[in-house]
């Protein structure tokens, strides 16, 4: 026994072999003191900084003065050791600094970090492009339990960031999205494991994209879910806010049934207010999640708008959306739209389908400055709406009671606001007169607050939420998506808050609630000169049927991609997210505490990526020169084929010039690139 | 009466001259009965090239600031026998007390000696101590001479101080076959030339005490890393091993005695990191200059993970002396705790600079105002860095600090090497902070994160000030990252990279403040911060400055006062150098 030592580390009584170093002894003992340079395979170098320990007492009494390197000190006999000190963590942040000061490259790509739901774009269009659906679903539920539907209605913003528009165009994700969705679903579909039962109960009011997606996840955390909602089927604003030939209902029922798969126990036909109340809910749960919505149309607050075939787009869509028997019957009907959104083009587009004869968007701007969807106004277009640009709702005039026309005021460009947009000016004394049946106020929603006494609401009448954890005034109650705080938003932005949203409770649930925390990233500058020598393949097209025929029913508008056109669009992703981004060790110890690289901001060495080994691409942006693979080369692959060039800051690792038979050993070895902790070393597919 | 003239040929010498002085001295002795020889380098620069003129082997002159036509003149004085000729040449009394205020015992035969000549250093005495080390009847035990080495209290004169006895000790009593001698002489700091000077003026002293200690620690070979920007050094020392060798006193069997010990010289590729010694041990083992975890030391393993002894020049050039005077003789020079002489190299601006050596307790005030004259140009004192890019600067108030090595490094500034940078009040210390971080930055070896970036950052943030850039809490965020890499970095280049920063703040803030928060520059040094009007009352619109700006910032009508549009202005300081009047004010 003579030749063991005994020491404490962190409160743990550490027992190791005399000769071992302390990082040895914490790691034989179980535990992980970190470290970015060391490796049990090749000898203590000390470059990181990070496994700087305090000795606390030195085995009589008195402590270290200086903090060691718990990779190359050894232990001795008696040591207190920590490695969570103030002191300590302080030396860490610091290196962890210096280094993300120096660091150039994505963690994370721009779509995933665009996506206000954080999907993993680049994950599941690489899948894709791999032909595996099933792992690209798998990837995307991880995020988002309805993929085939959000896949067609998204606006997805992920595009507008992609860095393949710096070549030619985005990639187009949300369709690549529901591609690989509706391939799944159709057989052996992905299905999440939950965890065991947690024994505790949740209730979810509101059975839309933010409800399903908040029950789908706490299910799969362990937790008894109901969700209860009003209306006749589950889906909200999927169901009812969004028409058929856009997204057609068996699709979302197929989704629906998957969440309803995992256990989630579905209720239509419950009202808030009505059939329960919030205080039953919040005595019979452990925890109530509101995602009811905003379901009232705003108005225009124009003389007229109480004139019988004045009707809020919410309401139009919804009674479209409910049935055969509640769609109105338009033929030889003139119907005006207000606004410019996508909910205008819906009702527009369904106008069209309920037979009417002329559809006008009243839009105060101009089609640049519309919010809509692009290629919804185009497809509007070819289907026969009639756009009236720069006119404003003046006043709508009535006959009998009923709409008859609508006045507009005609407008122009003013200056931009603070948006950036230009803020439409009236034409003083100019006006047009529309004669119309129908006007479709389309201009946003709002929360009609049923049920919720007791719930503080915002200023704008939205349910107020805490923003980092979801929370409302009541204990044990949260609210998110379309009904709280900034009101009505995209699906995916719903979606987001409800996933961060299942976190949240799911940790309250299990004692401690754990706020919404975001990451530490390493971000980066890309600019179009950079990707310069990218070849450039154009975008896919998504095949529509045509527009004189589809103009006539709900059928779907989209064909969908074949599984030629979708694997041949996901392969030009440009894969700008790391690689390494999961297993980093870098990034995992920048999250372990606050850090503020940007304080020392300066120069950064060039990224350079190099490729001289032909299975190893070498990225020096992402290089933090711990030398592992350059050590692992030389002593365990006894090859020697890599080497530090240069001095100081501009210091890089560089392989010589070498034979086709060295390039063959990196082929086989690859330990450098397995030792890395960064994603500065990737292995190319050959 | 004979005569005989002897031209100083170090490196600096050469550099001011002395080669075409010894040629034309040549030329016009040839045909004489005075003798022409060479010695190395006596330590001041200001006056070279020198010249003595022995008669009867006693110094007659010492001639000053040479050149081609005084060494006619010397030529002729010597031959004729009369040197009252050459009395214009002369060393002044006050320069002479340049010399006359020093204790010699590294420096002993700097200058004097002929390095290139065997005999010249046996005459001086060269060889003894090893004879008397290794004498058949009455020599010394390797434990005699460590006991010796540690009565005398020397201490490493690389600039850690650390007991030399201690470290032979440690390499004598670790287990192992094979043990290794190394000398340091990749003298790295800027301003750093006491080893040269030892090396280029009397290779013979590094030998004998590398013999010493090789034989004191049991090692059979002995290296020499002299960087390749020296290489009348490494000219010098490797023809003085190769007489050594002739002589025996090099090789197998030294002196009869039995003691064998080879010698090499390796050329170092100039990093400043190699100073450092496990940094110093991978470059000599073919490997990247970089430094290595300790422990273990290299008294444990080190070279080739052999045991290893590692020492500087000036420590060894002590040796000779102290196993012929005894370790007592030694320590009763100095400090209680700081014992013998130290060699430091003056400069900057100072009136007389050049190679110093004092007993260690002599005050800063003492060899800066006593030995070196005091400030050039009739400016006043501002600060004196010591130690170099390792070390720290030590204000006026502070001049009459002892130097040894504990009284140095309360003050922040360390006893370094022995570069003694004396500055004035035309610098700026931030600049000269910035100065050591462009350096240590540069000469980073890029191993550990805190030393890589850190200095970097730090070298960042002081051009920010310097160009007025500052930003508040800039002076905080340097002095917090001067802490963390003096804690975090892996050697001593790093941890002590800090300091030169560290005591400039401590100094000299109101000049970082005045940086930062206003955007000035006290010493009027850092351009960027500088601002250039003309004083219309003194302004005679002479025309001169608007000639001479390269910019054509100037206008104005002759004989009436000119402006400088600042915005076009690039701080030149021509107009200022040309204005007659004293009208162009600096600010």
């Amino acid at each position: 026994m003579s030749n063991m030592i005994t020491m404490t580390i962190n409160g743990k009584i550490c027992q190791c072999e005399a000769g071992c170093s302390i990082l040895q002894a914490a790691a034989i003992n179980g535990l992980e003191i970190p470290s970015l340079c060391n490796d049990a395979s090749v000898k203590a170098y000390g470059a990181c900084g990070m496994c700087a320990v305090e000795v606390l007492d030195n085995g009589s009494g008195k402590p270290l003065p200086k903090l060691l390197r718990a990779c190359s000190a050894k232990a001795v006999n008696g040591y207190v050791v920590r490695y969570d000190t103030d002191r300590v963590n302080q030396a860490r942040k610091i290196a962890l600094e210096l280094l993300m000061s120096d660091h150039i490259g994505d963690c994370v790509a721009p779509c995933s970090l665009t996506c206000p739901a954080g999907t993993d774009c680049q994950g599941y269009v690489k899948q894709i492009a791999q032909g595996d659906y099933h792992k690209a679903m798998e990837i995307v539920k991880e995020k988002l339990p309805l993929p085939a539907s959000i896949g067609r209605v998204c606006p997805h913003p992920c595009e507008k960031q992609c860095r393949r528009g710096l070549v030619e165009a985005p990639i187009s994700i949300a369709q690549l999205k529901a591609f690989a969705a509706d391939r799944d679903l159709e057989c052996d579909t992905y299905r999440a494991q939950c965890a065991p039962e947690s024994g505790k109960r949740v209730a979810v009011v509101g059975g839309g994209p933010a409800g399903l997606t908040a029950a789908y996840f706490l299910r799969r955390k362990g937790h008894a879910v109901t969700v209860l909602d009003a209306a006749q089927k589950m889906g909200g604003m999927l169901r009812y806010g969004i028409p058929a030939y856009r997204l057609p209902k068996p699709v979302l029922d197929r989704e629906i049934e998957e969440i309803a798969a995992t256990g989630v126990v579905l209720q239509n036909g419950v009202r808030l207010g009505e059939d329960i109340t919030l205080e039953q809910l919040r005595s019979d749960y452990d925890a109530v999640i509101l995602a009811v919505g905003a379901w009232q149309s705003m108005q225009m607050g124009c003389t007229g708008e109480d004139l019988e075939g004045v009707i809020g787009g919410i309401t139009f869509l919804h009674d479209i959306s409910s049935g055969e028997g509640t769609r109105p019957d338009l033929r030889g009907k003139s119907v005006a739209v207000c606004g410019g959104g996508n909910t205008a083009m819906d009702a527009c587009r369904s106008a069209v389908r309920c037979g009417a004869e002329n559809v006008y968007v009243i839009y105060r701007r101009t089609r640049e400055e519309m919010p809509a969807d692009p290629v919804e106004i185009a497809e509007s277009m070819e289907e026969g709406a009639l756009y009236k640009y720069l006119t404003n709702p003046a006043e709508i005039l009535g006959e009998n009671g009923k709409v008859k026309a609508v006045k507009l005021q005609v407008m122009e460009l003013g200056e931009p606001d603070a948006s950036g947009r230009r803020s439409p000016v009236p034409v003083a004394g100019k006006f047009e007169v529309l004669p119309v049946d129908m006007v479709i106020m389309a201009i946003g929603q709002k929360l009609f607050p049923e049920g919720l006494s007791g719930i503080a609401l915002t200023r704008k009448g939205t349910i107020a939420a805490d923003e980092a954890t979801f929370a409302t005034n009541l204990e044990n109650v949260f609210a998110i998506g379309d009904a709280t705080n900034r009101g009505a938003d995209i699906a995916i932005a719903a979606i987001g808050e409800a996933n961060r949203c299942a976190d949240v409770v799911d940790s309250a649930l299990r004692g401690a609630m754990q706020p919404v925390k975001q990451p530490f990233l390493s971000k980066r500058v890309v600019t179009a000169e950079m990707l310069a020598d990218r070849l450039k393949i154009a975008r896919c097209q998504m095949p529509t049927r045509d527009a004189a025929v589809r103009r006539h029913d709900f059928e779907e508008v989209n064909l969908g991609l074949t599984e030629e056109t979708a694997r041949a669009e996901a392969k030009r992703c440009l894969e700008c997210g790391c690689h390494d981004y999961a297993d980093c060790k870098l990034i995992r110890y920048a999250n372990q505490q606050e850090i503020h690289p940007e304080r020392l901001a300066g120069q950064k060495r060039a990224a350079e990526m190099e490729r001289k080994l032909e299975c190893i691409e070498r990225n020096s942006g992402k290089c933090i020169l711990c030398g592992l693979c350059v050590r692992v080369c030389e002593e365990e692959a006894k090859q020697g084929i890599l080497g530090l060039v240069g001095r100081g800051f501009t210091t890089v690792i560089r392989p010589e010039f070498r034979e086709a038979a060295t390039i063959a050993v990196c082929k086989e070895c690859r330990k450098c690139v397995s030792l890395c902790p960064t994603g500065a070393l990737k292995l190319l597919e050959f | 009466m004979s005569y005989r003239v002897v031209v100083g040929q170090g490196s600096c010498g050469i550099a001011a001259g002395a080669a075409k002085v010894y040629d034309v001295l040549a030329d016009a002795l040839s045909q004489s009965d005075v003798t022409l020889h060479i010695a190395g380098c006596i330590g001041m620069c200001w006056l070279e090239p020198i010249v003595d003129i022995y008669c009867d082997d006693a110094l007659a002159m010492r001639l000053v600031k040479m050149n081609a036509e005084a060494a006619k003149a010397v030529a002729d004085a010597c031959k004729a026998g009369d040197l009252s000729a050459l009395v214009p040449y002369a060393i002044t009394e006050e320069d002479a007390a340049f010399l006359s205020q020093q204790t010699r015992i590294v420096l002993r035969n700097c200058g004097i000696i002929d390095p290139e000549s065997l005999e010249s250093a046996l005459q001086a005495g060269a060889y003894t101590a090893l004879s008397k080390v290794l004498s058949a009847e009455d020599g010394m035990s390797p434990e005699a001479v460590i006991a010796c080495i540690k009565e005398s209290g020397l201490a490493g004169r690389g600039g850690a101080g650390f007991p030399t006895w201690f470290k032979w000790n440690a390499a004598r009593q670790s287990a192992g076959e094979e043990k290794y001698l190394i000398c340091n002489a990749d003298e790295g700091d800027p301003g750093a030339f006491m080893d040269r000077a030892v090396i280029e003026s009397d290779p013979h002293a590094l030998i004998e005490g590398m013999l010493i200690g090789a034989y004191a620690i049991g090692a059979k070979e002995a290296v020499v890393y002299v960087r390749a920007e020296y290489p009348l050094a490494i000219k010098r020392l490797n023809a003085a091993i190769e007489q050594a060798r002739q002589a025996g006193f090099v090789g197998q069997n030294i002196m009869g005695s039995g003691f064998s010990c080879e010698f090499r010289v390796k050329a170092g590729a100039g990093a400043f990191v190699c100073g450092e010694e496990t940094a110093l041990i991978e470059s000599l083992e073919g490997k990247r200059g970089m430094p290595r975890l300790k422990p273990p030391f290299p008294a444990a393993a080190g070279y080739w993970q052999q045991p290893s002894n590692i020492n500087n020049v000036e420590t060894f050039a002590n040796v000779a002396w102290i196993i012929n005077h005894g370790g007592a003789a030694f320590a009763a020079m100095g400090t209680e705790r700081s014992k013998g002489t130290k060699v430091f190299a003056l400069t900057g601006k100072i009136k007389r600079g050049g190679l110093v050596e004092i007993p260690m307790g002599k005050t800063l005030r003492d060899v800066i105002f006593g030995i070196g004259g005091g400030i050039r140009d009739g400016r006043a004192f501002q600060a004196v860095q010591m130690g170099g890019p390792s070390g720290g600067c030590i204000p006026a108030a502070l001049l009459d600090t002892v130097i040894d090595y504990q009284a140095l490094a309360a003050t922040g500034a360390i006893m370094g090497s022995g570069g003694m940078v004396v500055m004035d009040d035309t610098t700026c210390m931030v600049a000269m902070a910035k100065f050591f971080l462009d350096f240590t930055a540069k000469e980073s070896c890029g191993k550990c994160v805190h030393c890589r970036i850190g200095t970097k950052r730090m070298q960042e943030i002081l051009a920010r000030m310097t160009e007025g850039k500052g930003e508040a809490g800039d002076i905080e965020l340097l002095e917090e990252l001067c802490l963390a890499v003096k804690d975090g970095a892996l050697c001593g280049l790093g941890q002590t990279a800090p300091n030169p920063v560290l005591s400039a703040i401590r100094y000299f803030r109101p000049q970082f403040e005045a940086h930062v928060m206003e955007q000035r520059c006290p010493a009027h040094a850092c351009t960027a911060l500088l601002q250039y009007h003309i004083d219309a009352d003194a302004c005679r619109g002479c025309t001169l400055c608007a000639k001479k700006c390269p910019v054509h910032a100037i206008s104005g009508e002759v004989k009436s006062a000119h402006v400088i549009d600042r915005s076009v202005c690039i701080r030149c300081g021509q107009c200022k150098a040309s204005c007659k009047f004293g009208a162009i004010i600096v600010e």
